[in-house]
């Protein structure tokens, strides 16, 4: 029997479909579920608990609506559109929280000024820079939002954001140049010539 | 669908500092590895019962439905028959036109198509 890494997305999908194989669908939740709690954790700058209840959510309808993927983008594509959908959905249900979990990356700001050494100093300006960009980030509209994570953070292209987004490519790029604009003043104390 | 990277040839050589930085963090974001901790075990839990109906009810209410017919056609080969004639005659009968045809072929089409859409339609 093959290794559950040598079968592809689209057999374990065909098994879903034709055998209603729950183990089929367990591995692809396992495959994807990283990428797509990493996302939401962007969209919802940081808010982990609101993340993976959203994730847990995409993963159900996903299940719910594996018969309408027609393979037309990659699977974890899907399943982007899905939970991005469901972060647009809660935002319009209850104002969102817009910091989170991040006491982690707090803590190593804070600690970072006790330790000389080069390494604790890169990982406190990672660590800051996560909490920057989260906040600015925070300061963007949920289109421009969106469109920066996924073309940035996902590593889409406009094409293939434009399907996770539901609107043309025009609008895509429209909303990653404000979001740009937007984030070249939150983050202006990052920028070396000011 | 071929990938690329965003398109930043038009962005301004002044954000190139932008352009790091989100560099930088999506490289934090896709290095970033979110441990499962139990996460796949409740979306399984999460998903909907499976169909309750056994794999056998199918092919046994085909076949009960099979036998019913064949029964009534055995028991009363008379009727059988005799209901077959009448139709066949009621349909022969019926004054053919190609207008008729025509309208007819048209109201079927329309049928099959509507229910093809609604078969096929998007969620």
């Amino acid at each position: 029997m093959a290794s559950p890494e040598s079968v592809t997305d689209a057999q374990l999908i065909a098994r879903c479909l034709v055998a209603d194989d729950r183990h089929a669908f367990t591995e692809l939740v396992r495959r994807h579920q990283s990428a797509v709690r990493a996302c939401l954790r962007k969209l919802t700058a940081g808010n982990h608990a609101l993340a993976d209840d959203l994730a847990q959510e995409t993963f159900v309808l996903a299940w719910r609506n594996l018969r309408s993927f027609r393979q037309e983008a990659r699977f974890s594509t899907w399943l982007y559109r899905i939970a991005t959908n469901c972060w647009l959905a809660q935002g319009r249900k209850r104002r969102e929280e817009l910091l989170g979990d991040r006491d982690a990356d707090v803590a190593a700001v804070e600690s970072s000024d006790d330790a000389g050494d080069p390494a604790h100093a890169d990982h406190a300006r990672s660590a800051s820079l996560r909490i920057d960009m989260e906040r600015a980030l925070a300061t963007l509209s949920e289109a421009e939002r969106a469109a920066i994570v996924q073309c940035y953070h996902n590593d889409l292209t406009h094409e293939e954001a434009a399907y996770v987004l539901d609107c043309p490519v025009g609008t895509v790029k429209t909303h990653v140049f404000r979001a740009r604009q937007k984030l070249k003043a939150a983050l202006a104390a990052w920028n070396p010539a000011s | 669908m071929p990938h690329t990277a965003p398109d930043l040839r038009n962005s301004d050589p002044s954000d190139a500092w932008l352009d790091s930085l989100l560099a930088q963090d999506a490289a934090l974001h896709s290095d970033a590895y979110v441990d499962d901790a139990g996460f796949t075990a409740s979306v399984m839990s999460a998903l909907p019962p499976a169909a309750l109906a056994p794999r056998w009810r199918k092919p046994a209410v085909t076949a009960l439905w099979a036998s019913a017919g064949l029964g009534i056609a055995f028991a009363l080969p008379s009727a059988v028959l005799d209901v077959s004639r009448e139709a066949f005659r009621l349909l022969a009968a019926q004054p053919f036109t190609l207008s008729g045809l025509a309208a007819a072929l048209v109201a079927l089409g329309v049928i099959t198509w509507t229910g093809t859409a609604w078969a096929l339609r998007g969620d």
